[in-house]
């Protein structure tokens, strides 16, 4: 027979055992909103994002949750929508999840133009009681344009320094390979990303650091970031990112005779444009890609044909908490990249934020919990990234992550240089 | 409740575009050149709110006229091909569109801000509604204010003779021709008013989305503005109406929650809905029974049912 105290007496026992080793996890958890392309040409980004949101979510909630305003503890609970990569879809979710549910924060999306149309929709100045739009902060890990956090006082990004990272890969460049003096390049001009990270800021630090165009000087291009950018868009051999043909462009790279070849587009053309190029035997003596293709998709698409290729990132799996972040994200159907592994820093990141603001996670408190979480943000100085510390740009809501160089290298990619102790 | 104004937003922008396609499909004529007036009109009543901080009636009345007088400009020479050709010469006005705007590098400061349509990079911060205090309330009733004008007036349109015109010459354009019918003045007449149509809704789309790139102006985009009409039914305006709803507010957002799925689904769906009903969602049989249960059709056969 079932003798009721022998039943009641351990349950006791553990709620008081649970009383006093913490403050006890709340029923409600803190509920958090990620967002990005998991359908179309740009999928991965997405999936691999998701991967990592997945895995940082449960390392909090393994780690004891977060601590809200009254002390009590409280688990993190993450949804996900698709928005493709489409400036509607991203607002329409942005909306949704803003006024349909309660996450305090929300992060994404994939795409820079859809970062751009629904950063857009947020109120402009926080306090600004004209401005009707969205207030609800984000924190976005993968949208690399540049410039798109200061839209809104309420957009944030954990997104690197494309124009610090090119000077500096420059600059390395120059010293490390000093017989080498041209360059020659081409992009997929229907990408805002690709097309402007190439014609505004890749080619004008190889100008500053004495490199020369291999079909002779282009008109109006100083240095300076932008300067001549239409200029070098017509003297480049362009694609589109539907584009699964290269021979054209491909003789004109090779044509150029350049020491150097500048590849900046995302991981499928470019491994459409490296396989066209060894099969025309092009033998450029340094390949240079965008910082959107140090990701897993052209080591698994194009290893041979990259080889050698050098690019930027502010993730590889160099610290012990980036191993980690890699791992888990494959454990959960991902890659861990410079964008996806960015998915990790917030969680990390608005963690810290929530437990300093006093978040209450109340559903009253809901507006008054989210602005907290903006302020919060607006007020971090420095953050822990994965491979080093992220200093915030406090008027642009922008970051200033560590990075370092990688090579692919018998079908990885290995850091060959590590700017980190000189910055 | 913001989440559903935006979607009412949504509907609302492409059932105006949609109805753009419709005016010449009722005219027989499959146009892809409607997405080209649709980004004429958002660039240029964009740039007129933000660059010369104009109002937005005006300035959607100028995007509206914008892509009608392209609309009339490209009716003379594009009407001369017929079906396919025309599908064709059509894309390839709306890519020539496309890649103006692609190109198209017009930055000013305003108010100490750089503003204006940045090439590649897009036209930001088209933000007059939220920064005029509009809520998506507000903007879900001016937007419904153009929808429910262009669709009375297209309603009006198939009850008088013009819209007999229009519908005579889809049918059987020799015959119409035979009857006296100026076909070259009603494929332009058509033409423009899709265009203007389309422009409005450029405008409109691109105060809503505060951004505009090329990439917003798609052929995927062009196929959607025809898809409309044509998986509505052309049997009656609200055809349009409806082929919206179900394809914005149910393939889109009602099936978000299915992830991976929702693609997959998407376009089996739409096949489906082709194929139960190839007339289009909304057809004739559909609207007579309709007419029948409000009373004011005429009942089949011409006596009282027992």
């Amino acid at each position: 027979m079932l003798n009721l105290k022998h039943v009641l007496k351990p349950a006791v026992w553990a709620a008081a055992l649970s009383a006093m080793i913490s403050p006890a996890l709340a029923e409600e958890t803190i509920l958090i909103a990620g967002w990005g392309a998991k359908s179309g040409p740009l999928r991965s980004f997405g999936v691999n994002s998701e991967a990592v949101l997945k895995a940082a979510v449960k390392e909090v909630n393994d780690s004891g949750g977060i601590m809200l305003a009254d002390g009590t503890k409280a688990n993190l609970e993450y949804i996900y929508f698709d928005s493709a990569c489409n400036a509607e879809q991203a607002i329409s979710v942005a909306r949704k999840v803003a006024s349909e549910t309660r996450a305090l924060i929300g992060i994404g999306p994939t795409c820079s133009g859809a970062a751009a149309a629904m950063f857009g929709v947020f109120q402009k100045t926080v306090g600004d009681d004209n401005d009707t739009g969205l207030q609800f902060p984000i924190l976005t890990d993968t949208a690399v344009r540049n410039g798109l956090a200061k839209i809104s006082q309420w957009t944030f990004r954990n997104t690197p320094n494309e124009p610090d990272m090119y000077d500096k890969l420059f600059a390395w460049v120059a010293k490390t390979y000093p017989d080498l003096k041209t360059i020659y390049g081409g992009t997929e001009t229907d990408q805002g990303h690709s097309n402007g990270t190439y014609s505004r800021v890749i080619v004008q630090a190889s100008k500053r650091y004495g490199f020369d165009w291999a079909t002779g000087d282009i008109e109006g291009v100083t240095g300076d970031l932008g300067s001549g950018y239409t200029e070098v868009l017509a003297n480049s051999s362009n694609w589109l990112m539907a584009d699964t043909n290269f021979s054209v462009q491909a003789r004109a790279f090779k044509k150029s005779e350049a020491d150097i070849y500048i590849i900046s587009s995302h991981p499928f053309t470019t491994c459409g444009m490296l396989k066209e190029l060894k099969r025309r035997r092009a033998e450029p003596k340094l390949l240079i890609g965008l910082t959107s293709s140090s990701s897993a998709e052209v080591m698994k698409g194009c290893a041979e044909a990259a080889e050698g290729m050098v690019i930027p990132t502010s993730f590889a799996p160099i610290t012990p908490a980036a191993e980690k972040v890699a791992m888990l994200a494959n454990e959960n159907g991902g890659d861990a990249d410079l964008h996806s592994a960015a998915a990790w820093e917030n969680v990390m990141i608005i963690k810290q934020v929530i437990e300093s603001a006093g978040v209450e996670n109340k559903p009253e408190t809901l507006m008054a919990d989210r602005r907290k979480i903006r302020d919060g943000l607006e007020t971090l100085e420095r953050t822990e990234g994965l491979i080093g510390q992220v200093q915030r740009v406090q008027d642009e809501g922008e970051a200033l992550k560590p990075y370092v160089f990688v090579q692919a290298m018998g079908g990885k990619w290995s850091v060959i240089h590590d700017p980190r102790s000189i910055q | 409740m913001a989440f559903y104004f935006g979607l009412l937003q949504t509907i609302g922008i492409h059932t105006l575009l949609g109805l753009s396609a419709y005016v010449l499909l009722l005219t027989g004529q499959l146009s892809l050149a409607q997405v080209g007036f649709f980004a004429i009109g958002a660039y240029v009543s964009g740039i007129l709110t933000v660059i010369f901080e104009y109002h937005i009636v005006p300035g959607l009345f100028a995007g509206a006229l914008a892509g009608g007088a392209f609309a009339f400009l490209v009716g003379f020479p594009a009407l001369r091909v017929k079906g396919l050709m025309l599908v064709v010469a059509t894309i390839a006005f709306s890519e020539i569109v496309r890649l103006f705007f692609f190109n198209l590098n017009w930055r000013v400061m305003v108010n100490g801000v750089e503003v204006g349509p940045d090439s590649t990079q897009g036209f930001r911060e088209i933000r007059f509604y939220a920064a005029n205090g509009w809520d998506t309330f507000d903007v879900v009733l001016f937007i419904w204010l153009f929808v429910i004008v262009v669709m009375a007036m297209l309603w009006w349109l198939d009850r008088v003779r013009a819209g007999a015109t229009l519908r005579a010459v889809g049918a059987d354009e020799l015959a119409a021709q035979s009857s006296g019918v100026n076909i070259v003045a009603v494929k332009v007449t058509a033409m423009t008013v899709g265009g203007v149509i389309a422009g409005l809704a450029g405008g409109l789309y691109a105060h809503s989305a505060t951004y505009v790139d090329h990439l917003t102006f798609s052929v995927l985009l062009a196929t959607f503005a025809v898809a409309y009409p044509i998986l509505g039914g052309l049997s009656s305006v609200f055809g349009t109406l409806i082929a919206v709803i179900f394809v914005q507010g149910i393939l889109i957002e009602g099936m978000r929650f299915l992830g991976d799925w929702r693609n997959i689904l998407f376009g089996l769906l739409i096949i489906v809905a082709m194929n139960f009903r190839p007339s289009g969602l909304l057809d004739g049989n559909v609207l007579s029974r309709i007419r029948r249960m409000i009373g004011h059709g005429k009942p089949d056969g011409g006596g009282r049912h027992a």
